[in-house]
């Protein structure tokens, strides 16, 4: 049979954002797959040498989309941790509501774009309807639906007051009633299992070699959790529940998201009943004595590691940012070995891609 | 039995949420007939109390994208201007102004055919 | 005299049921499809003339061929397309008004001529050949071959239960009795599935599917020709619902009355219907599921049914 290479380039109605594989197939199967990054590279870590600490807030939350809280509590707590600083307690409780609430966003947003792929449009629709939930409340609570630009050194830029914490305890249950709903599909519809299950299978020997984190790993028998096993900004107050299953295939790591969006529904809840009182910022300094300091966390993909390093000035030396993506990405060749044509949309899509953290 | 319901049930599995959905109201806000509604928290333009403003440039100094600039001759007399096209509406100079100056409304700036539109001058202050 | 007929021939053959209304209502039913589609997954859908804005803004359009595609093949097969599925629903409308006359053996000429399309979307990604195109014309034409055979052989059952093979022998053997319905229900499901696959619909969307190979053997095309391939799938779309309501439906109107139109006109309504409530609950089915699922289980089941009905 003869061999063709099919270019799923950097522009293809399939991938979200540019990246390129050129697929060689023999017949039906896919033979090999090369892997091209670098599309979307916009010199981000050598932008952060010349900038200001505060300035580099607004620059770091540019770094992904959906997970940009996520990126800018990394990186203040980096920058507090610099300068010994020690946020009161209702700032934190807001940073990790916030954390929270864009997990369940991305999770949706990823199963409606998964659904897209296999050809369920209307899986997609109903996940994305239950999205706009979510985005009203992060609009109430911080001033924007995707760039929150709560975050600030020292803590939170602003307060969760009374009516917006109200209004938060009322929308969560019609939340997690939709998700509900949503896993059932997920759990008992025959046509999606027929399409994701046994397809894009990561075995546990190689989550340990290629060191994939996150919900990948989960859904491969990995159980690692940051926010349980290295618990950063007051999660050890809260009981955390990880998720991992065995088959390691797309529907799994479907299962595995989807169960994580129920957790932090109750999460959230829990967070905004247990809100304590006080003040939300603390001042600090803009000169960071020198030292080095590495924070991480969890991002809705994975674990994000940040490195800092001062020399004494009011710009930072070196920043190093190590995403989630970037793991996962690295194993999709593999994963794409022996597979039809018509099942490499759904595992592209099964690896929840974020080619913006990974290029950075 | 029961299995064999379950079983033949999964095949349609979506369609009486599918039919409960196209019997009820659509989901979609109808945006340039029906006015939007815009939470008060939301970072729509950079707005400025006048008195407030005391010329210190904290703000400037502190805006990732240069969008603010101070013309200063002396200490009564400085303009602080304001390109609505540079800035990304992220609040950062709300959170460093010590006087509580310059803050940022809700309100929704309209798109403009002319580049010059988007020019703001926040602060005239002249000697008296 | 003459003169009269002929002027009554080039108003049928261009406005009644001919070329505007054709057109006009293969629109309506494309306009149909899409705002049902939208309704289920609970958004508003398109306005009216969209389907109509479409095409008119196509014929706007540059139309660039990759360099070495057969500028002739490539027009004359969307234009083959086109005229062949106009040809068959003039034919079917026609007949419901009386203004042609069926004739024996003009249910295959019709099968035939709502089937061609199919076998030139193929040809048309072989003549503009890239990637993308060449290998969605081989999974078009690995499922048209499946499909075509499902619907041949599940709407000759009313044919063979009929005993005639033309369109006015099917519906006078169902004036008098029961219409097809009743009896041959697992015909009618059969055929709806053949139906789906030769409209290359979810979940047989495969050869036309965005995320699988950008958009199969149409890639290449824009412009007229585009807009002359899609005015040739929704005329398809037309002709193969109006010939299973001729079919399975035969004797619930009466011929040439307005009640009958009617009556017409809200059966392929409903058919639609279940059309789009199809693809909207369904994912779309990988290749090998396809074929897989045709051979082993839709056409023994069209076998033996179609053995039921010479029995009985």
């Amino acid at each position: 049979m003869s061999r063709v290479t099919i270019p799923i380039g950097p522009q293809h109605p399939l991938l979200k954002e540019p990246v390129s594989f050129n697929i060689t197939l023999e017949g039906e199967n896919v033979i090999d797959s090369t892997l091209r990054l670098g599309y979307v590279h916009r010199g981000i870590e050598k932008l952060a040498e010349s900038r200001s600490y505060v300035k580099n807030i607004t620059l770091f939350e540019r770094v992904c989309g959906i997970c940009s809280h996520i990126h800018t509590t990394t990186y203040c707590q980096a920058v507090e941790g610099l300068l010994g600083l020690e946020i009161p307690r209702r700032g934190s409780y807001i940073r990790m509501l916030l954390c929270e609430l864009e997990r369940i966003h991305s999770h949706l947003l990823w199963l409606g774009v998964l659904a897209k792929n296999i050809g369920l449009n209307t899986v997609f629709m109903y996940a994305w309807r239950d999205r706009e939930i979510v985005l009203d409340l992060m609009e109430e609570i911080s001033g924007g639906r995707v760039s929150h630009a709560i975050n600030t050194i020292g803590g939170v830029r602003k307060d969760l007051s009374s009516t917006q914490a109200k209004k938060i305890l009322a929308d969560l249950p019609v939340l997690a009633a939709r998700v509900r709903e949503l896993l059932d599909i997920v759990n008992n519809d025959r046509s999606f299992k027929a399409r994701t299950q046994g397809i894009g299978y990561l075995s546990t020997q190689d989550v340990y070699r290629y060191c994939v984190v996150g919900p990948v790993a989960r859904a491969s028998g990995v159980g690692v959790d940051l926010r349980r096993d290295a618990p950063y900004a007051h999660y050890h107050e809260f009981d955390i529940n990880v998720i991992t299953m065995q088959e390691g295939d797309v529907w799994a790591r479907a299962i595995v998201r989807i169960l994580e969006t129920i957790e932090s529904i109750d999460l959230s809840r829990q967070i905004v009943e247990k809100l304590p009182a006080g003040d939300v910022t603390v001042r600090a300094n803009r000169k960071v004595p020198e030292g080095e300091f590495v924070s991480r966390s969890e991002a809705p993909r994975g674990e994000v590691i940040y490195f800092v390093k001062s020399d004494g000035t009011q710009t930072p030396k070196r920043v190093k940012v190590r995403t989630p993506t970037l793991t996962a990405l690295i194993t999709l060749p593999m994963q794409l070995e022996g597979l039809q044509m018509a099942d490499v949309s759904a595992v592209i899509a099964g690896v929840d891609l974020c080619i913006a953290c990974a290029d950075r | 039995m029961n299995k064999m319901i379950q079983k033949i049930r999964s095949f349609f599995y979506l369609l009486p949420r599918t039919l409960s959905v196209f019997f009820s109201r659509s989901v979609t806000r109808h945006y340039p007939f029906h006015d939007p509604e815009i939470p008060e928290r939301y970072r729509g333009r950079v707005n400025i109390n006048e008195n407030n403003c005391v010329g210190c440039s904290l703000c400037v100094l502190d805006c990732p994208a240069s969008a603010l600039e101070l013309e200063k001759e002396s200490k009564s007399q400085f303009r602080l201007l304001h390109y609505q096209d540079r800035c990304t509406y992220c609040g950062q100079c709300e959170d460093s102004c010590r006087f509580n100056a310059i803050f940022m409304d809700n309100h929704y700036i309209r798109p403009a055919f002319d580049r010059d539109d988007f020019f703001v001058v926040l602060v005239n202050r002249k000697e008296v | 005299m003459i003169m009269r007929e002929f002027a009554l021939y080039i108003f049928h053959l261009a406005f009644f049921p001919g070329f505007i209304f054709l057109v006009a209502s293969g629109m309506f039913f494309h306009w149909i499809d899409r705002k049902l589609l939208a309704r289920f997954e609970g958004r508003v859908g398109p306005p009216w003339y969209q389907p109509l804005a479409d095409i008119i803004k196509l014929f706007a359009k540059e139309d660039i061929l990759p360099i070495g595609t057969n500028q002739l093949f490539a027009l004359l097969l969307p234009l083959t397309s086109f005229a062949s599925t106009l040809s068959a629903g003039f034919h079917i409308l026609g007949t419901l008004t009386g203004t042609v006359s069926s004739f024996n053996g003009d249910f295959i000429m019709l099968i035939f001529l709502i089937s061609l399309p199919s076998l030139l979307f193929f040809l048309g990604g072989w003549t503009t050949s890239g990637v993308y195109s060449i290998l969605g014309g081989n999974r078009s034409l690995l499922q048209y071959f499946s499909y075509e055979v499902l619907f041949i052989m599940a709407i000759s059952g009313t044919a063979i239960a009929s005993g005639s093979w033309s369109l006015a022998g099917i519906f006078n053997a169902q004036s008098g009795s029961m219409p097809y319905i009743t009896l041959q229900i697992a015909g009618f499901i059969l055929s709806i599935a053949g139906l789906i696959g030769k409209l290359k619909r979810s979940p047989y969307d495969i050869p036309k599917a965005k995320s699988e190979m950008v958009m199969g053997p149409l890639t290449e095309y824009s412009g007229g020709k585009l807009a002359l391939w899609k005015l040739a799938d929704f005329l398809q779309t037309l002709s193969g619902i109006a010939l299973i309501v001729y079919c399975y439906f035969g004797g619930l109107w009466l011929p040439h009355t307005a009640i009958g139109y009617v009556i017409f006109i809200l059966l392929m309504l409903t058919i639609q219907f279940i059309l789009s409530i199809i693809s909207a609950v369904f994912t779309r089915l990988r290749i090998d599921q396809l074929i897989d699922l045709n051979w082993r289980i839709l056409i023994p089941l069209s076998l033996i049914h179609n053995l039921l009905i010479m029995i009985l």
